[in-house]
């Protein structure tokens, strides 16, 4: 039976590099093997896909990786499950599915000419990444361009290595916050709700995008909000248990939105008429 | 016998001594469901007659946790029949409940019946007054059983390829739904070897080689463990004779450990407990 | 009428079991399923309502989506062939409904689902008229009747001595091949049917999502899986890859139940869902309220089953009236 076109059917793709990016997490580089899918695989800042581990199974991913910097697909995959630990048992050469991409994406559109305001917990970043790199790679369609980034331990902050580009670009802040330093680390210690409150950010035409645990995120939307903030400026991407990616499965409901199809990008606007929580 | 029910039930509930009860309420369309009585106003749900076969000692396992952090959990009341009793004390035996946080009505059984026919294991049943209690009503039954195995040796008694193509026929029914392990009051562990993913014991599949091997597992699982308080296949949808296996492991274990689920509170199982003397000669 | 009797109608479907697989309710030990049956005779006529629906024909318990092989040359994936035809017989309407329950989802929400278009489209559906309705059943409260003929190719009626038939679809016609039939005076017997339950408006349902109702009746849910199965319009899966002995991957689609505890826990230990309050309110808000405002139909068709088989009488026609007083 040929299927007319199958969305359960997964691309492949050969890993072209596994780098570390901190306490097993690792960055996954994938180069779609056909020409004409890598060619129809374009996706936006926030959209995921799942990758296949085959033999185990598949698991969604936020890209966070960005077309307009190559063809190459990255995605950040902590090791914590049976999924990703079988992907971190793969290594470059190795064969894995791609299927996607899924879900909306961030209002870059939208976000033109206003202060953009990230804040990213732990492997939360990823999904931000290539919101920074947008920023970054076309600097005069955005204002300002401020970036909290925690994580709990300095081990588990991920992308270190891009600080220093993300700093050098003008009119760019990046703050950084661990929960808890180690001997070696020199920067802040604190909870990101706690940096956000010293950074304080001036709601004045700005736009604010967090990611990371369903705790943190809580607690950074409360922390907004008492900074003045409104909730049509926040915008969350949520994280669900997935099978399907397209609305099938029933699994990623919050009330009646899915958050593969409807999200996983909402504004807190969206989030807070949600009957459910995450 | 409902009055007196009731009445403890709201005297429990009035002192604080409960904050909840667990007995048997009217359902609808004339069936007999479990109930929970929070208020002593409502303490009039509560019914007893032979429709009321559900081993209530399953609910004990959500009633373990306190409403609020830095609270005691609560204490609740129960209502057992003699079966469900054993089961109570296969859960004092394996320290998942604590002895004080339960109050136990225990009810002497003249057995129970499913859509007007007694249940079989009630004609077989000789334990017809708890185990444990904290008050005991009813009279001492006259009518008592004696457990004979009989259908677990007629089963016995069919070449090995019959009684496998009987299993095959049954588990082909299945349908995975777990109604038998949910209502078993033994089976409490967080993730069940049927749903692990690391290692995966079992496939996701509903096909009968999963299935086999689910159902075999769990009964082992359950040896010296189940009270035969016939739960699981009052539950299942698909008129599996589940009994059939936890019985015939139940009289293994008898025969090698000379022990019977639950009669006590305190005794370790024979299978979680190592002895170096083996019960049996090599 | 068009009428045809009993004896030309067993020969009828003895043709069809020689040419299709022909799938009819079959006696089970005590119960009656739909089952493929070698021909009339393994047919269980009399009955009134299958212990399990339809749907696995359709989605299946368990089915194999893909075949990975990882060899020498890399990696391929295959597709599984579906062969031959499918014509279900003895399909009564709210199994019929259902299926077009789940065509909201699967096939009129892009992507289209190909394992279940397939099996849509390779698939005659010959219903069997209710005779009248039974104890569990509340069809005509969502709009249906026990004799709803919109939703099957053929529809059968049964009458003193044979059966009347009628004609829906093309597909019908075509399967109906040389059944004689004869054009006589009068209408198909309509079934008895049963008082309405009062079911409230997607719409209205949301006011309700914390009312302390649902933990009371989730108290007695023993968290099993058994109505999602049994249920003709639940369709939630899980996708795994399962590795066979001999090395070959298969990735398996089977049944998931959004009441299992572990339904949305992500690896890691984050469960929205914890309580089984929480999963038992979803089930009855994913079908009063989210499948029809996201998809279109309610998706019950008041068939009954979860009604006759929870092994704890949750009732969903009590949680309806209840929710409607609240």
């Amino acid at each position: 039976m040929a299927l007319a076109s199958n969305p359960y059917h997964p691309y492949l793709g050969t890993l072209v590099g596994v780098d570390d990016l901190a306490t097993d997490i690792s960055l996954f580089q994938v180069a779609l093997d056909d020409a004409e899918e890598r060619e129809r695989f374009t996706y936006r800042p926030g959209q995921f896909a799942f990758v296949s581990a085959f033999g185990v199974g598949e698991a969604p991913f936020c890209l966070t990786s960005t077309p307009l910097r190559g063809p190459v697909l990255e995605f950040a995959v902590n090791k914590i499950g049976t999924v990703t630990s079988a992907l971190h048992r793969l290594g470059e050469g190795d064969v894995v599915g791609v299927r996607g991409p899924f879900g909306n994406w961030f209002p870059l559109d939208e976000m033109r000419d206003k202060h953009v305001i990230l804040l990213g917990g732990g492997i939360g970043g990823a999904p931000l990444r290539p919101v920074i790199h947008t920023v970054l790679d076309n600097r005069a369609d955005y204002d300002k361009l401020t970036t909290l980034w925690a994580a709990r331990l300095p081990s588990l902050l991920i992308f270190t290595g891009e600080f220093d580009d993300w700093r050098a670009a003008p009119d760019t802040d990046l703050h950084v916050t661990v929960d808890q330093g180690d001997e070696a680390w020199t920067g802040n210690v604190g909870l990101i709700t706690e940096l956000l409150e010293k950074v304080a950010p001036s709601p004045e035409n700005a736009v604010t995008i967090t990611c990371g645990p369903p705790i943190m995120i809580k607690f950074t939307l409360l922390t907004l909000e008492k900074l003045g903030f409104t909730r049509d400026q926040m915008f969350v991407t949520l994280e669900a248990k997935m099978k399907c990616g397209m609305g099938k499965c029933g699994r990623c409901n919050l009330g009646e939105k899915f958050v593969c199809t409807d999200g996983p990008v909402f504004s807190y606007a969206e989030v807070s008429q949600f009957l459910e929580s995450f | 016998m409902t009055d007196k029910i009731r009445a403890k039930a709201r005297e429990l509930l009035e002192s604080g001594q409960v904050s909840c009860f667990i007995g048997y309420e009217e359902g609808t369309r004339g069936r007999v469901r479990p109930a929970f009585v929070y208020d002593p106003q409502d303490a009039d749900r509560l019914i007893w007659d032979e429709r009321c076969t559900h081993n209530l000692a399953v609910y004990l396992h959500q009633f373990q946790r306190p409403p609020r952090r830095g609270e005691e959990p609560p204490r609740v009341g129960i209502l057992l029949k003699p079966c469900d009793s054993r089961s109570l004390n296969v859960l004092f035996q394996e320290e998942q409940i604590e002895r004080e946080r339960v109050y136990v009505v225990g009810l002497t059984c003249q057995g129970v019946k499913v859509n007007g026919q007694p249940e079989e294991r009630c004609l077989r049943c000789s334990e017809r007054v708890p185990l444990v209690y904290d008050l005991v009503l009813g009279s001492v039954p006259k009518v008592v059983g004696r457990e004979d195995y009989a259908d677990v040796v007629r089963l016995e008694g069919l070449p090995p390829g019959e009684r496998l193509a009987f299993w095959m026929k049954e588990f082909d029914r299945c349908i995975r739904c777990y109604a038998c392990r949910q209502a078993c009051p033994a089976c409490y562990c967080f993730e069940c070897v049927a749903e692990q993913l690391d290692p995966q014991w079992m496939g996701i599949a509903i096909d009968v080689p999963q299935k086999q091997f689910f159902h075999v597992m769990r009964a082992y699982h359950l040896a010296g463990r189940c009270s035969g308080c016939n739960a699981c296949e009052d539950a299942c949808p698909m008129g599996i004779p589940l009994s059939l296996l936890n019985r015939k492991i139940a009289r293994e274990v008898e025969t090698m450990f000379g022990y019977k689920a639950g009669q006590d509170a305190v005794t370790v199982p024979p299978l979680a407990t190592f002895k170096k003397e083996e019960a049996l000669p090599l | 009428m068009k009428v045809t009797t009993r004896d030309d109608v067993t020969a009828w479907l003895d043709g069809l079991s020689e040419r299709f697989t022909l799938i009819a309710p079959r006696a089970v030990e005590e119960q009656v399923l739909y089952r493929p049956v070698a021909g009339s005779s393994e047919i269980a006529f009399d009955f009134s309502r299958t212990d399990l629906p339809v749907k696995e024909y359709f989605l299946p318990a368990t089915h194999v989506l893909l075949s990975i092989e990882r060899g020498e040359e890399g990696v391929s994936v295959e597709e599984p062939s579906l062969d031959g035809e499918q014509v279900v017989f003895g399909l009564r309407p709210c199994d019929a409904r259902a299926l077009r329950v789940l065509d909201a989802l699967f096939l009129e929400e892009e992507p289209v689902d190909p394992y279940y278009a397939e099996r849509r489209e390779r698939t005659a559906l010959i219903g069997l008229a209710c005779r009248e309705m039974g104890e569990e059943c509340f069809c005509t409260s969502l709009g249906l009747a026990p004799d709803d003929a919109s939703d099957v190719d053929l529809m059968l009626t049964e009458l003193a001595d044979g059966y009347a038939v009628q004609v829906v679809t093309e597909k019908g016609e075509r399967i109906l091949g040389d059944l004689t039939l004869e054009e006589v005076e009068g209408t198909p017997p309509k079934p008895a049917v049963r008082e309405k339950t009062p079911i409230l408006e997607p719409e209205a349902w949301p006011q309700h999502f914390e009312h302390v109702y649902w933990v009371r009746v989730a108290d007695r849910c023993l968290s099993c899986r058994l109505c999602t199965y049994v249920c003709p319009t639940c369709r939630c899966f899980d996708v795994r890859d399962y590795e066979t002995p001999n090395g070959d991957i298969e990735r398996l689609r089977a049944w998931d139940s959004c009441m299992a505890e572990g339904y949305r826990r992500i690896a890691g230990g984050h469960n929205p869902r914890p309580t089984k309050a929480q999963r038992l309110r979803n089930r009855f808000y994913c079908k009063f309220c989210y499948y029809p405002r996201d998809f279109g139909p309610v998706a019950c068709v008041g068939c009954g089953r979860c009604i006759s088989q929870c092994p704890v009488n949750v009732d969903v026609v009590e949680v309806l009236e209840g929710v409607a007083a609240l």
